[in-house]
C-alpha cells in the first residue's frame, strides 16, 4: 500500500503530467511536490543569489512559489491537498536525500533544455539508478 | 571600391559586433535594467557611445595584437572573411547551446587555427594569451571569495540600495534658470546609489569597447582592407545594433541571472570584471568580459556559501549545526558576525556549489574557441590558397 509519494517537479510539462498521474494514481496517499532551486546554471546567478541571501530558506521559497502554486492548483482540480517543499543545489541529490522518506517517486523523464541535460545531466536517470525506493517515470 | 569578399567581409563583422552587441549590453545594463533604474533604449544608448569609447582608446591595443601579433603575416582579405565567419559560428554554436559566449577567445581561436594551418602562428604572443587567460578566471574568483567571504555582509549593511516612487530628480522651471532637486520621495541615499549604478554600467560598457569592438573587425584591418578608424566604427555601430535590438532579450536571459544577484553583489562582479578587462586590454590580452563576470560571480557565491562558523561556538557547543566534514573542513577561522546567520544555512548553502556540476558549466566555454580554432586550422589546410 502506498502511503505517501514525492513528485519532484521543474517548470517543466512533463513534470506536471507526473504530478497528475501521482494524483490520479495514489488518490489516497499523502503526496509531497519538491521544487528544486538554486541549480548550477551557466552564471550560477540563481546559486549566488541565494548564498549571498541572509536568509537562504526564505530566498529559496520565493524562488519556488511560482511553481508550487501552480502544483497546488494542479492539486486543486483533483480536489487534494498536496504538502510542498524546496530543496536547493544539484536536483538530483536533492530528490535523492528525500527519497528514502517516502514509499514511491513519481517523476517526469526530463525536463529543462538540451544543453541542461548535457550537463547536469538526466536527472531523472540518476534517480532512477540510487532511488532506495520505486520510482515511476513519466513520459 | 567595395568587392564582393570586402562587402562579405563587413556584413560577417555586422553579425559578430551585433551579437557581441547582444551579450554585452545584458552584462553590463541587465542589473539596472532590472532594477528600474534605466530604460532599454535608453541604455542601449549610452552602452553605444561608452562602447566607442572603449575601443577608440583602450581597444587599439587588442586590435593590435589581433591584427598583427598572434601570427606573422597580415591576413588576407579572404582569410579575413573565413576567420570572421569562424568566430560568427563559434558565437552561433555558443548560443544554441545556451552559454554565455566568450568572444575574445573564440576570435583568438579562430586565427590561431588560421595560423597553425599556414605555419605562421606566433607561438610566444599566444602563449602568453592563454596562460593569461588561464590566471584571470582565477583573479576573479578569488576576488569574488574575499569579498563574499569577509567584505559582503558589512557592504550590505552600510549600501542597502533603494528605489523609490516618483520620478528620481524633479526639475523647477520657476525662475529664470532651471533648478534642480531630487524627486518627491528620493532620499539622497537612493539618488547616490543609483548615480553608483549608472557609473559603473559607463565602466562596464567602456570595458566592454575596449575587450569586444576589436574582434568583430580586427581580422579586417590586419591586411589593410579597412582602416582602424572607420573598422572601429563599423563595430561601434554593429554592437549597438545589437544592443537595441536582440540585448532586449538577453538583458532578460543573461541579464536574468544577474539580476538573481542582489543589486548590491551585482555591482561588485560589474567592478571586478570590467577593471580586469580593462587592465588587461590596456596591455593588449584579448579577454572576454564575460569570462571576467562569471567567475567573479561564481566566486562571490563560493565565498559566501562556505564561509565558516566560527570555531569557538562550534567547541563551545553554541550551534546546533549539524557537524560534517565539510562543515569542519570549511571553518578555519574565528569570524564574530557569523554568529548571526543560522549556522544551519551555511551547511546547506555549501550544496548549491557543487564543484563538478560548476566546473562543468565553466568548462563549456572551451567549446566556442575549440570549434573556431578547429575549423579554421582545417578550413585554411584544404584551402591553402586564401592566404
Amino acid at each position: 500500500m502506498i502511503e505517501s509519494v514525492l513528485v519532484p517537479l521543474d517548470e517543466s510539462e512533463m513534470a506536471s503530467r507526473a504530478l497528475r498521474h501521482a494524483l490520479e494514481s495514489y488518490p489516497d496517499a499523502s503526496v509531497t511536490v519538491l521544487h528544486v532551486v538554486g541549480e548550477p546554471s551557466s552564471m550560477m546567478g540563481q546559486a549566488t543569489g541565494l548564498a549571498l541571501a541572509d536568509d537562504l530558506e526564505a530566498e529559496a521559497e520565493k524562488y519556488a512559489a511560482d511553481t508550487l502554486d501552480k502544483a497546488r492548483e494542479i492539486a486543486a482540480e483533483y480536489d487534494q491537498e498536496i504538502e510542498t517543499t524546496v530543496g536547493i543545489g544539484h536536483p538530483a541529490r536533492a530528490i535523492l536525500n528525500r527519497a528514502g522518506d517516502f514509499d514511491i517517486v513519481v517523476m517526469g523523464t526530463h525536463g529543462g533544455s538540451f544543453s541542461d541535460r548535457l550537463l547536469v545531466g538526466n536527472v531523472a536517470e540518476r534517480v532512477f539508478r540510487r532511488s532506495p525506493v520505486p520510482v515511476t517515470l513519466i513520459r | 571600391m567595395l568587392s564582393l569578399a570586402l562587402g562579405l567581409g563587413i556584413f560577417v563583422s555586422i553579425f559578430v559586433g551585433f551579437n557581441i552587441g547582444g551579450s554585452s549590453t545584458g552584462i553590463a545594463w541587465g542589473p539596472a535594467v532590472g532594477a528600474g533604474l534605466i530604460r532599454k533604449t535608453t541604455a542601449a544608448a549610452v552602452m553605444t557611445f561608452f562602447v566607442f569609447l572603449g575601443g577608440w582608446t583602450v581597444g587599439r591595443n587588442v586590435m593590435d595584437t589581433l591584427s598583427g601579433e598572434i601570427i606573422t603575416i597580415p591576413i588576407t582579405l579572404e582569410a579575413g572573411v573565413a576567420v570572421l565567419f569562424f568566430i560568427g559560428l563559434g558565437i552561433l554554436l555558443a548560443n544554441i547551446f545556451g552559454v554565455p559566449v566568450p568572444t575574445s577567445m573564440t576570435t583568438v581561436g579562430a586565427i590561431a587555427g588560421l595560423g597553425l594551418a599556414t605555419g605562421t602562428l606566433n607561438f610566444r604572443t599566444i602563449g602568453w594569451i592563454v596562460s593569461w587567460w588561464l590566471v584571470t578566471p582565477i583573479i576573479g574568483f578569488w576576488i569574488g571569495a574575499f569579498v563574499g567571504r569577509y567584505l559582503y555582509p558589512e557592504l550590505n549593511r552600510r549600501f542597502a540600495i533603494e528605489t523609490s516612487e516618483g520620478p528620481l530628480v524633479s526639475v523647477s522651471r520657476e525662475g529664470l534658470k532651471p533648478s534642480f532637486g531630487l524627486g518627491p520621495n528620493t532620499t539622497s541615499r537612493e539618488f547616490f546609489s543609483t548615480v553608483l549604478v549608472l557609473l559603473i554600467g559607463f565602466y562596464m560598457s567602456f570595458s566592454a569597447g575596449a575587450s569586444n569592438v576589436p574582434n568583430a573587425v580586427a581580422p579586417l584591418v590586419s591586411g589593410g582592407a579597412i582602416e582602424t578608424n572607420t573598422a572601429i566604427i563599423i563595430a561601434t555601430v554593429a554592437i549597438g545594433f545589437g544592443g537595441f535590438t536582440i540585448a532586449r532579450r538577453t538583458m532578460e536571459s543573461v541579464g536574468s541571472e544577474l539580476s538573481d544577484i542582489p543589486l548590491l553583489a551585482a555591482l561588485i562582479v560589474m567592478i571586478t570584471a570590467s577593471t580586469i578587462t580593462t587592465a588587461l586590454s590596456a596591455m593588449g590580452i584579448p579577454i572576454s568580459l564575460v569570462m571576467a563576470t562569471v567567475m567573479t560571480i561564481v566566486g562571490l557565491g563560493w565565498g559566501r556559501a562556505t564561509r565558516p562558523i566560527a570555531a569557538r561556538q562550534l567547541i563551545r557547543g553554541e550551534t546546533d549545526a549539524e557537524i560534517s566534514m565539510g562543515a569542519l573542513t570549511a571553518e578555519t577561522e574565528e569570524r564574530p558576525e557569523i554568529g548571526e546567520t543560522e549556522p544551519d544555512a551555511v551547511l546547506k548553502a555549501g550544496r548549491l556549489f557543487n564543484a563538478r556540476a560548476t566546473a562543468k558549466y565553466i568548462s563549456m566555454w572551451i567549446i566556442g574557441p575549440t570549434v573556431s580554432l578547429v575549423l579554421a586550422y582545417v578550413f585554411f589546410l584544404v584551402l591553402p590558397g586564401l592566404v
